[in-house]
């Protein structure tokens, strides 16, 4: 059973930029044929790159496609969300250590909370500027 | 399964217990999001008062049926004969019942002995100073990490370690100790106790997280209202006591029966701009008659329902439906 649905998702494997710039696109607009996409894509790009592309895409599981009046629809396999959710998965587990990969976060917490006490403490300084203020005349 | 007569009561209460704490409070975690939203737009301490009813409800509901109805109704109008079947829905409805009430008397039991063991500690190897801002005199520890809380139950005790003592400068203080006072004030610690002993939705499921989050959210706001008193000059005090103590490292409660300074952290943002709004509410000094009007309804609730337990037809109708639970 558990075979069977072993290999359903697919691997995140790397993408390249224009690979992710057509991801995005079909992310953003739901599903197109490779015309579609090569008009949102807002730069000139051979209609074969874009096709070939999108095969990749698809070949890598990331795209879903049906076949409509002798052109492929294609739409995106995965929502956003799943995609950087098994990126993140891929990037902890290819990680050779964990606990540096831990000290690492703490340390970006730790770093994110010192700014967010700087920026209290700057809005309390001023509050007593101004209270400061009201009180002499 | 046959059960004697009073085994099969204790199951029938279970039983009774889980299936109204369960109705009621599924209600009560499907609205939690809106209440929470709604709270928003009280006063703190009424806000941190409207969501523990609500935590409370099913609870509290549940026992009062039970008791109310349910025991009278078995006592007066069961036959005392020999043992009678319990069908398999009603013994699992009563496993379910005894496992949420059994998980929930732990829980605290657990809470409750490690807080004694702390007061024990602290007060071995603490001092206790008189300072301005509370009302009691202060256990001053030298605790390894920074700690200032209100601990215990029934007499909580402040508690606070030297390095936050060493912290703060005097007015900082005053504030933060007045803070932990207005925890004293209003008996947070004793309601954090009746939110332990609250069973959690179903084994597995607690379903009042969002409800508790905001009640404690909610009774610090209310501890910081109470505390600055609508004073700018003691607003400014507290939300730099809360800065200089984050730039510790925060001061971990010590039990989840103590009221720490800075909590959790997590919302020490939203509490410190709170502090810095120019119009920062005066805290509610009218007190007495909320609580009049809480006492005045549960005592009406409690009357109706002694009455309704007292008539014939309800205790008849009780135990028609307690027949059709055992079935």
């Amino acid at each position: 059973m558990i075979g069977l649905f072993k290999n359903r998702a697919p691997a995140p494997l790397p993408l390249g930029p224009l690979e992710i710039s057509l991801m995005e696109i079909l992310w953003t607009n739901g599903e197109g044929n490779v015309r579609d996409v090569i008009d949102r894509l807002g730069r000139p790009l051979a209609y074969t790159t874009v096709m070939t592309t999108l095969d990749r895409l698809y070949k890598k599981g990331l795209l879903a496609r049906r076949k409509f009046d002798r052109a492929f629809i294609y739409s995106a396999a995965l929502t956003r969300e799943e995609w950087e959710h098994k990126r993140t998965g891929d990037f902890v587990a290819g990680f050779p250590s964990h606990e540096l990969l831990i000290s690492c976060l703490v340390e970006a917490v730790g770093q994110h909370d010192e700014a967010l006490l700087d920026d209290l403490e700057r809005k309390i300084k001023l509050k007593r500027k101004e209270l400061g203020r009201k009180v002499k005349p | 399964m046959m059960a004697p007569y009073l085994p099969r009561l204790l199951c029938l209460c279970l039983a009774a217990f889980f299936v109204i704490h369960t109705a009621v409070g599924l209600m009560v975690a499907l609205i939690a999001p809106y209440a929470v939203r709604a709270a928003q737009r009280m006063r703190a301490r009424r806000a941190a008062r409207f969501l523990l009813a609500l935590r409370l409800l099913p609870a509290a509901l549940g026992l009062l049926l039970v008791a109310g109805l349910c025991v009278p109704s078995y006592l007066l109008l069961e036959q005392e004969t020999s043992a009678e079947e319990v069908g398999a829905l009603c013994l699992a409805a009563a496993i379910l019942g005894a496992w949420i009430l059994r998980a929930a008397m732990a829980r605290s039991l657990r809470a409750i002995t490690r807080s004694i063991r702390h007061a024990r500690d602290w007060e071995r190897s603490g001092s206790l100073s008189n300072l301005s801002g509370a009302r009691q005199p202060v256990c001053v520890v030298d605790a390894p990490a920074p700690l200032l809380a209100l601990t215990g139950l029934l007499r909580p005790r402040l508690v606070m370690s030297r390095s936050v003592a060493s912290a703060l400068s005097a007015r900082q203080l005053r504030a933060a100790l007045r803070h932990e006072e207005a925890h004293r004030a209003s008996h947070d610690n004793l309601k954090r106790l009746m939110l332990m002993l609250s069973p959690g939705l179903l084994p597995g499921w607690h379903g009042f997280r969002t409800l508790e989050r905001g009640w404690f959210r909610f009774t610090e706001w209310a501890a910081d209202d109470e505390a600055v008193a609508g004073n700018p000059r003691r607003s400014l005090s507290l939300a730099a006591a809360l800065v200089r103590i984050a730039r510790l490292g925060g001061t971990p409660a010590p039990s989840a029966l103590s009221a720490s300074f800075l909590a959790d952290g997590r919302d020490l943002s939203a509490r410190v701009d709170r502090l810095l709004r120019p119009a920062m509410a005066a805290p509610a000094n009218s007190a007495g008659p909320m609580v009049g009007a809480s006492v005045a309804a549960c005592l009406a609730i409690a009357g109706v329902l002694v009455a309704a337990a007292l008539h014939p037809a309800t205790l008849q109708s009780a135990h028609r439906l307690m027949e059709h639970l055992i079935r």
